[in-house]
């Protein structure tokens, strides 16, 4: 699958939108989603935003999710103040796959539903001929006060542009 | 919401897609291949307990739903039940991470009804905003009959639960 081009740049502002999720406490009380204005929530702050094309899936669970974590100071050091994976599993899966991975408060675990925001950037995958819908693609983003600073989709599979040290290398 | 299919029907043919448990996904580091159950073929002359609920990692599937079939696994199998498998909407993946979630290991299939797809063929699907999810029912099949059919009248658990279906076997 030839993976798609952002319709965005460097120097652009990030279009508005919303992603669900649910806040992680210690009791992990599993019943409440919030939603997370990008425009709102994210104004004035230095983020880190990586995607994935699914929760629990093949190379996501391996090997791109788990150096964000493992970097976790390092990109504090950097001033980002959040670092935040995307996917278009809803917010449940997207809490228990935070869960799973331990990344308590370190990675805000935010659902995109059917990719609607990463699509407004051109980044969302049809899947359907596989049966998993509409998915997000394999992305990062830097995001500063709402700026683009970086957008980078994955060439092929793996993760090389998006991954953490990429980042690192980019802030 | 009531099933289209009764006691003493044929279950309606489908597939689920799975991944199967294996140690190596224990480490947390593999996440398995899917693979494919057929109903008619792999149930075939077996005892079935099947449950299925509206979405992993969801409030009270999560917490009150899969694990008392869990803990009650070995009552299951003195009862003569084979497979004992649990269904959502969910995509393989999400299936078994759940399962790895639950610790389910091999005990509990953890099955995908992708679009909630085989679930309308009994009439137990539900909309959602997030599209087509699977109701909270349970069933009970012997050699491809349903012996048992119940679907929740309400927010909880009763007659989807591992308690109510042990006392139907």
């Amino acid at each position: 699958m030839t993976p798609p081009t952002p319709t965005l740049q460097a120097g652009d502002t990030v279009p508005d939108g919303t992603f669900r999720y649910i806040p992680y406490t210690e009791d992990l009380k599993d019943t409440v989603t919030q939603s997370l204005d990008i425009t709102e929530d994210l104004k004035g702050k230095k983020v880190v935003l990586f995607s994935v094309p699914g929760a629990f899936t093949p190379t996501c669970h391996v090997n791109h999710l788990p150096p964000y974590l493992q970097h976790y100071d390092d990109f504090k050091a950097k001033g980002v103040d959040i670092i935040a994976v995307v996917a278009a599993n809803d917010p449940f899966v997207m809490s228990g796959w935070g869960r799973f991975e331990g990344v308590k408060d370190k990675i805000l675990c935010l659902s995109d539903p059917e990719a609607e925001w990463s699509g407004k950037i051109g980044l969302a995958l049809d899947m359907s001929q596989l049966h998993f819908g509409i998915r997000t693609a394999r992305y990062a983003i830097i995001i500063d006060d709402l700026v683009i600073t970086y957008i980078a989709t994955e060439p092929g599979p793996g993760v090389t542009v998006t991954g953490a040290e990429a980042l690192l290398a980019e802030l | 919401m009531a099933p289209t299919v009764k006691v003493g029907e044929t279950i309606p043919a489908g597939t689920f897609k799975y991944i199967p448990y294996t140690p190596e996904l224990e480490s947390n580091a593999a996440c398995g291949v899917p693979v494919s159950l057929d109903i008619t073929k792999d149930w075939k002359g077996k005892k079935v307990v099947l449950f299925s609920v509206p979405g992993a990692f969801t409030p009270t599937c999560h917490v009150n739903h899969l694990p008392p079939y869990l803990q009650k696994y070995d009552e299951f199998k003195a009862k003569g039940v084979d497979v004992i498998g649990v269904l959502a909407s969910n995509d393989p993946f999400v299936m078994s991470g759940w399962g790895r979630f639950q610790d389910v290991k091999d005990k509990l299939l953890c099955l995908s009804d992708i679009g909630a797809e085989w679930s309308s063929k009994l009439g137990l699907s539900m909309d959602t905003p997030g599209g087509a999810r699977t109701a909270r029912y349970a069933i009970i099949l012997d050699d491809l009959t349903i012996k048992y059919i119940e679907v929740e009248p309400a927010p909880g658990v009763s007659v989807s639960g591992a308690d109510a279906v042990l006392a139907k076997l």
